[in-house]
């Protein structure tokens, strides 16, 4: 059995692999990229969700996605934020229901920030694609996840779930 | 809840601080040609201002500091009783 500062310096290491890579696919293929990390993050959201029970109540989900994480060790920290001028943490809009999340720690942004890479790249559609495969499962909901901002301490992403029923035939039925 | 402080001395009114905030905690006094501190409590301490400010006229304080990757197994084997 690996220890867990094996799992982690290895986890560390796939990372900063996959930094390098993501920044090599974008000088290369271009925007095309964003899409095959997006696409990766939903497969991985989708089978780190598979079991979380089903609600849809965005909030309940968003503790789901919480626990997922932490559940497999993922360094993805977030949670919902109300800035001053906000009337309701949960916004509806004709786009669907709208929140805003603070992202604190995050592997993807340290991998970055150790190879020098930008930030709001193609790595970080994989968040996106997390949110996305996440939420699906939960809440039977397409989802997307805005970058508002990317900082050094923190990014600030703005999560927008569809309010229909996703068309996605591919979800198994669950009870 | 976070704290964040201007330096008024420093400040030399470039507005950078208000130009990055995304959550516009600053706002520009015209009057004494610097930025002052309008929403702290909308700080989410992510520093783009304190690592843009060119005059280092911003400290926050009582934040999250986020996890860096290790450099070094030695230590960071050390540091495992506290993750
Ligand atoms: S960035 Fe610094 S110097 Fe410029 S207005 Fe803000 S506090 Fe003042
Ligand atoms: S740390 Fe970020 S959110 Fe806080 S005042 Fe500075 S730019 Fe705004």
């Amino acid at each position: 059995m690996p220890t867990l500062l094996e799992t982690r310096a290895s986890l560390q290491e796939a990372m900063v692999f996959l930094g390098a890579l993501a920044s090599g696919i974008e000088q290369a293929i271009g925007e095309s990229a964003n899409s095959i990390s997006y696409l990766a993050g939903k497969h991985l959201g989708m089978a780190f969700s598979e079991d979380a029970p089903r609600t849809g109540d965005i909030e309940q989900a968003l503790r789901s996605v919480t626990e997922i994480l932490q559940k497999n060790n993922c360094l993805w920290q977030f949670e919902p934020f109300q800035p001053h001028d906000r009337p309701a943490l949960v916004e509806t809009t004709d786009a669907g229901d709208q929140v805003l999340l603070v992202f604190r720690d995050c592997m993807i942004r340290q991998s970055l920030f150790r190879f020098g890479h930008h930030q709001k790249g193609s790595l970080c559609n994989m968040m996106y694609g997390f949110f996305s495969g996440a939420l699906l499962n939960i809440m039977r909901r397409d989802s997307t996840l805005e970058i508002l901002h990317a900082g050094e301490n923190g990014c600030y992403k703005k999560l927008t779930v569809g309010r229909t029923v996703s068309a996605d035939t591919s979800l198994p039925e669950r009870g | 809840m976070i704290e964040i402080e201007i330096h008024d001395q420093s400040c030399r009114g470039c507005q950078l601080c208000v130009d990055i905030c995304p959550t516009k905690v600053f706002e520009y006094d015209a009057a004494q040609a610097k930025a002052v501190i309008r929403h702290a409590e909308d700080c989410i301490a992510c520093l783009s201002c304190a690592y843009l400010c060119p005059s280092g006229a911003l400290t926050h304080g009582n934040y999250h500091v986020v996890k860096n990757f290790y450099r070094d197994l030695d230590f960071s084997q050390k540091m495992e009783k506290f993750l």
